[in-house]
């Protein structure tokens, strides 16, 4: 990679920071499984996903480096309403946001309408 | 001799962790000035703790996992090369030196004594030095007023009962750089919380919180409520 090329790589796009809240900015390596944004490797979780979209996934340990993602995302949202401060929340972007956002948690499929036979005596 | 010939293995497993962990495990408390990078491995030798140690005597303070490795990893985040300092006293409201003088309080029948004290256990205090240039500190402190009194019914019974009511002070403030300029947020704080601003070539933005004593669960939420508000009086931008 020449110093061109290497000019124009969109750097990692992690936020890091709790309070401070910044761009990692360093070479990435690969893209987020999930949302595809670029992370390097420092910020590849297990999975090859970025760290908002590995806490997305699940509940981690405050002993996982990768646990602040999570609770900074619980953070704001909820101090956002204590607060009732939307800009407060609204300071996150759509990368932040969208490994949480609940519409996409997973495709449940159509239920339909259902019928008698969905229902089984026990 | 006799004491150390149990748990030999668990004393041997506590000798190779991290000299503040040991800390935590004999005297319940922690104190240290240090880059993250060491707040780091002493968090890996916490992580290692439940596996290696099982007897209850020498477990972590319940405080340990909620508030205090928490905290710490939310202070590493914003910090940049600067030191992050923290206090913590985990031995809770009983120990000697927290207890105020104990005040007689007016009985009357069939009541015989009543009195009162205060607990003020400052339990919390970290200071960190973020990548902004500005400084968060922090100070937590239970403040709990015991009442005992002692009744005596007419055939001579005697009952006692202690009561406790308890209130927790939070304390926040960020020093901005030099420079740096305040912006009032768009919405004041919850009524809970008062802010007070010192400007000058350093802004202070101190807020003050008052909340009953919460249950270990939600400790954190209420202390991160509180540090948010010097936040909210800077503006918010990211390098991108």
């Amino acid at each position: 990679m020449d110093a061109e090329e290497a000019g124009r790589v969109t750097p990692c796009m992690v936020s890091t920071g709790f309070f401070v809240l910044g761009r990692c900015g360093r070479a990435p390596v690969a893209a987020c499984g999930r949302c595809g944004r670029p992370i390097c490797d420092r910020h590849a979780g297990p999975g090859g996903v970025c760290p908002e979209c590995a806490a997305a996934q699940g509940y981690s340990s405050p002993y996982d480096p990768l646990w602040t993602s999570g609770f900074r995302r619980h953070h704001y949202y909820s101090s956002s309403t204590t607060y009732s401060d939307p800009g407060w929340y609204g300071s996150f972007d759509d990368y932040d946001r969208g490994a949480f956002d609940p519409e996409d948690q997973g495709d449940f499929g159509d239920f339909g309408d259902g019928d008698d036979r969905d229902f089984v005596d026990s | 001799m006799l004491r150390t010939m149990f748990w030999r293995k668990t004393r041997a497993a506590i000798a190779g962790f991290h000299p503040l962990h040991q800390t935590l495990i004999w005297e319940h408390t922690l104190s240290a000035t240090m880059p993250k990078t060491e707040w780091a491995a002493l968090l890996a030798s916490l992580a290692r703790h439940d596996a290696l140690v099982r007897r209850r005597k020498w477990r972590l303070p319940a405080r340990t996992e909620s508030v205090l490795v928490p905290l710490i990893r939310v202070l590493c985040e914003d910090v940049g090369r600067g030191m992050v300092g923290i206090t913590a006293d985990l031995r809770g409201h009983g120990v000697p030196g927290k207890t105020g003088p104990r005040q007689a309080l007016p009985a009357v029948r069939p009541v015989r004594r009543a009195e009162q004290w205060w607990v003020t256990d400052a339990w919390l205090s970290a200071r960190s030095e973020l990548r902004d240039g500005s400084v968060l500190t922090l100070a937590v402190t239970d403040v709990v007023r015991y009442r005992h009194i002692v009744k005596v019914n007419p055939r001579g019974k005697r009952k006692s009962k202690t009561k406790t009511k308890g209130v927790q002070r939070i304390q926040t403030s960020r020093s901005l750089a030099k420079g740096q300029t305040p912006v009032r947020p768009g919405s004041p704080p919850p009524w809970w919380i008062q802010v007070k601003v010192r400007p000058g070539g350093k802004t202070v933005i101190r807020a003050a919180a008052k909340v009953p004593l919460p249950a270990d669960r939600d400790q954190l939420g209420v202390i991160m409520t509180a540090a948010t508000e010097p936040f909210r009086w800077t503006q918010r931008r990211r390098a991108a």
